[in-house]
């Protein structure tokens, strides 16, 4: 053993390697203590048995209605159609109720991470490393994300049920897999924030649950309240333009708007209800506002139909749909959302890798970063206060030298 | 002798309350250095400074001539630390904890197995090493730890309290570490409250309470510097008479305090404990003047004050000087 011979490699070269090195230091450490045992498998395994069980409740649901739909609704009796509306009702509902468990897990997996640390005092022990306090944080949310994204992976055979009964593509289940990561990112570096923040456990996990129902329901909530108290007065009950709503940025921070997007944008129109609504946070329920006119339509696959201003169709005789595409009813809130969320979470991360650092020490790290002074080269000696040459380390004998 | 440790009137305040109040330390390389004092003197936050996990209020700190506010990183690349309260994270075996700290410093994969296999024998925990931590005893645990501090082979330790809440043979056996570390050339500062802990192994001692270092050099120093009041047994030949007069007689020495007779409870034999205010020197001449005066003395010894004493001196000055 040499002492520290390592440190002496070009600094600036290693910067980055050790950083990575110490994220994956914290991911296997954080995995090991993790899946040991049964409690990660036990929760695996109920994870995906709820999954399963609630895609065979929908089925069996879902099924006879769809056959009646299927006989006296919209595009004539096929078999096709009625597969679709089954396996389409069952990718809705599995989509939201798994993003409703992601919202739940994701941040039960981070929100004593750092919290915990101190009440278990090995913080310190863990901030007397020369590892930056970035990369601390860093591995410890991929590694919370590593068993949240396994989870969701795990899940991607009970999503593809649906393949057999047609209704939701691979495309589809793709996006809701990318919305689902992106739940359990953004959330789960709101738990980590909240842990790094605050001292107990208990209180980090509360307020990352508000947190959680802010975004999830209270952001839908301020949304329509803002549209309302922006449009009481208007007396025009046709599609609001962007001037009369709230803006809709605000449901860019809301997974489950993000999650129905992906929804609406499954072939068959997106189970209608779904399609509309969020054509509703658009302000273009089912119409292109350029055509003018009450009302609008509403598309089902290609077949488009008159529709109210809530989106739901008029009758059930065909309309020519002119300039709207039927894909233009989603796929417009999910990469907003992602992209928001991601952005989320590496502020939220960056914000707690300096939260790690004990609050004293803080300005510490701050005049590192402007300019600092050199390293001296050797050591100081008591008297002169001058710096020695030769450095340190080869005047103390390291073990492998006796 | 070039420092290894450095402080230059180093000073915390918390809330306006002064925890360390200008400490002064230089510890050179291959030292041992004891700091002692009561709970609450300071000793934890002059050493978590050290270890860059506090910022001082005002004055410097160096390890190996690096700053510690300046380069945190580089300090503790150089420094093993060893906090007085630490939790373990218990769902780890005791190699997988090792191999945890052992990477967070960066220490190449190569060399790590090995390396935990020469920490684990030097700890004494070689056969726990598949174990999990939650397992492990107090004294078990307070080594891992130890271990931990040296997976990078640092040039200095800085072990806050290692013995504090052990058992008398756990104590021994980590005195017995700490001088094997010492033999490989490490530069140790370790904290006690508890004095005798570190009188046989330490080469320095600084002795601080509420925030100032009071005496600090080798134990030998402090005690001279104080002019210690040597407690001296003497044995005198010949029955309680000669054993009077030999009390008389020292009696009137003016440096000498109230002598004792006391019977030693192992051999039954009585002999005079003489608190005595003068160095080696006055010693050796109370003697001679002693065997003049025909006192038949068979043994005199010096029974040396331990850290505890010079502790409680110290600091007793200090407040006999406070009070003042």
């Amino acid at each position: 053993m040499t002492a520290t011979g390592w440190a002496g490699a070009d600094r600036r070269l290693a910067a980055p390697r050790e950083f990575f090195s110490a994220v994956s230091t914290i991911m296997v450490k954080e995995l090991r203590s993790r899946m040991r045992g049964r409690r990660a498998f036990v929760v695996l395994t109920v994870y995906l048995g709820l999954l399963a069980l609630i895609a065979y409740g929908i089925y069996t649901v879902v099924a006879p209605s769809a056959r009646n739909q299927a006989a006296f609704g919209f595009g004539g009796p096929t078999f096709a159609n009625a597969s679709a509306i089954i396996g389409q009702t069952i990718f809705s509902l599995l989509s939201v109720f798994q993003l409703i468990l992601v919202c739940f897990i994701a941040p039960a997996f981070t929100a004593g991470q750092i919290s915990l640390e101190r009440e278990k005092q090995t913080l310190d022990l863990l901030i007397s490393t020369p590892m930056r306090p970035g990369a601390i944080v860093a591995g410890k949310l991929l590694a919370a994300l590593a068993f949240v994204g396994l989870m969701i992976v795990a899940a991607i055979p009970i999503s593809a049920i649906v393949l057999m009964y047609g209704g939701a593509s691979i495309d589809d289940i793709v996006r809701q897999q990318v919305v689902l990561l992106a739940t359990a990112l953004g959330f789960g570096a709101v738990g980590l924030f909240f842990s790094a923040l605050l001292k107990r456990t208990q209180i980090a996990t509360v307020l990352t649950y508000c947190t959680v129902l802010a975004f999830t329901l209270g952001t839908v909530m301020l949304f329509i309240f803002w549209t309302v108290l922006v449009t009481r007065d208007a007396t025009n009950v046709g599609p609001l333009g962007p001037t009369q709503r709230a803006p809709e940025q605000i449901v860019y921070l809301n997974p489950m708007v993000g999650m129905l997007d992906v929804v609406a944008n499954t072939e068959p129109g997106g189970g209608g209800g779904i399609a509309s609504m969020m054509n509703q946070l658009r302000g273009t329920p089912g119409v292109d506002p350029t055509l003018g006119g009450a009302g609008g339509q509403v598309c089902k696959g290609n077949v488009c139909f008159a529709a109210d201003q809530f989106g739901n169709p008029i009758g059930n005789v065909a309309i020519d749909p002119g300039p709207i595409v039927p894909q233009a009813v989603g796929g417009y809130f999910w990469p907003r959302f992602v992209i928001t969320f991601g952005a989320l979470a590496i502020l939220l991360t960056i914000a707690s890798a300096r939260l790690v650092i004990p609050a004293p020490m803080r300005f510490a790290f701050r005049r590192r970063r402007r300019g600092l002074p050199p390293l001296p080269e050797g050591p100081m000696t008591a008297e002169a206060g001058s710096r020695v040459a030769s450095p340190i380390v080869d005047e103390i004998p390291s073990p492998a030298d006796d | 002798m070039t420092p290894v440790i450095e402080t230059r009137g180093l000073v915390k305040r918390y809330d306006g309350e002064l925890a360390v109040a200008g400490i002064d330390l230089v510890i050179g390389p291959g030292e041992i250095f004891g700091l002692v004092g009561p709970n609450g003197a300071g000793k934890t936050t002059t050493m978590k400074i050290l270890a860059t996990l506090l910022p001082p209020t005002a004055g410097e700190a160096f390890v190996c001539g690096i700053s510690v506010t300046e380069h945190p990183i580089e300090v503790r690349r150089r420094i093993g630390y060893m906090p007085d309260f630490y939790g373990v994270y218990d769902d780890l075996r005791v190699w997988e904890y090792l191999d945890f700290f052992a990477r967070c410093y960066g220490v190449p994969a190569a060399r790590r197995a090995g390396m935990i296999g020469e920490l684990l024998e030097i700890v004494g925990l070689s056969d726990r090493r598949r174990s999990y931590v939650e397992t492990l005893s107090r004294g078990m645990r307070q080594r891992l730890c130890l271990a931990h501090t040296l997976v990078h082979d640092p040039a200095v330790l800085i072990l806050d309290e290692p013995a504090s809440g052990l058992d008398p043979r756990a104590r021994v056996e980590m005195r017995e570490i700490l001088r094997e570390l010492r033999g490989m050339g490490k530069t140790i500062l370790v904290s006690s409250h508890i004095l005798p802990e570190l009188a046989e192994m330490c080469t320095g001692v600084g002795i601080i309470d509420r925030g100032r270092l009071l005496r600090s050099g080798s134990i030998n120093e402090i005690e001279r510097s104080l002019r210690a009041t040597a407690l001296l047994n003497i044995d005198v030949l010949g029955d309680a008479e000669a054993l009077a007069s030999a009390r008389d007689w020292l009696g009137t020495d003016p440096r000498v305090g109230d002598v004792l007779m006391t019977s030693d409870p192992s051999d039954g034999a009585t002999r005079l404990e003489v608190p005595f205010d003068g160095g080696a020197d006055e010693q050796a001449a109370l003697l001679a003047a002693m065997v003049q005066a025909g006192h038949r003395v068979s043994a005199f010894s010096h029974a040396t004050s331990d850290l505890e004493e010079i502790f409680l001196k110290v600091t007793g000055q200090q407040d006999q000087v406070e009070a003042a």
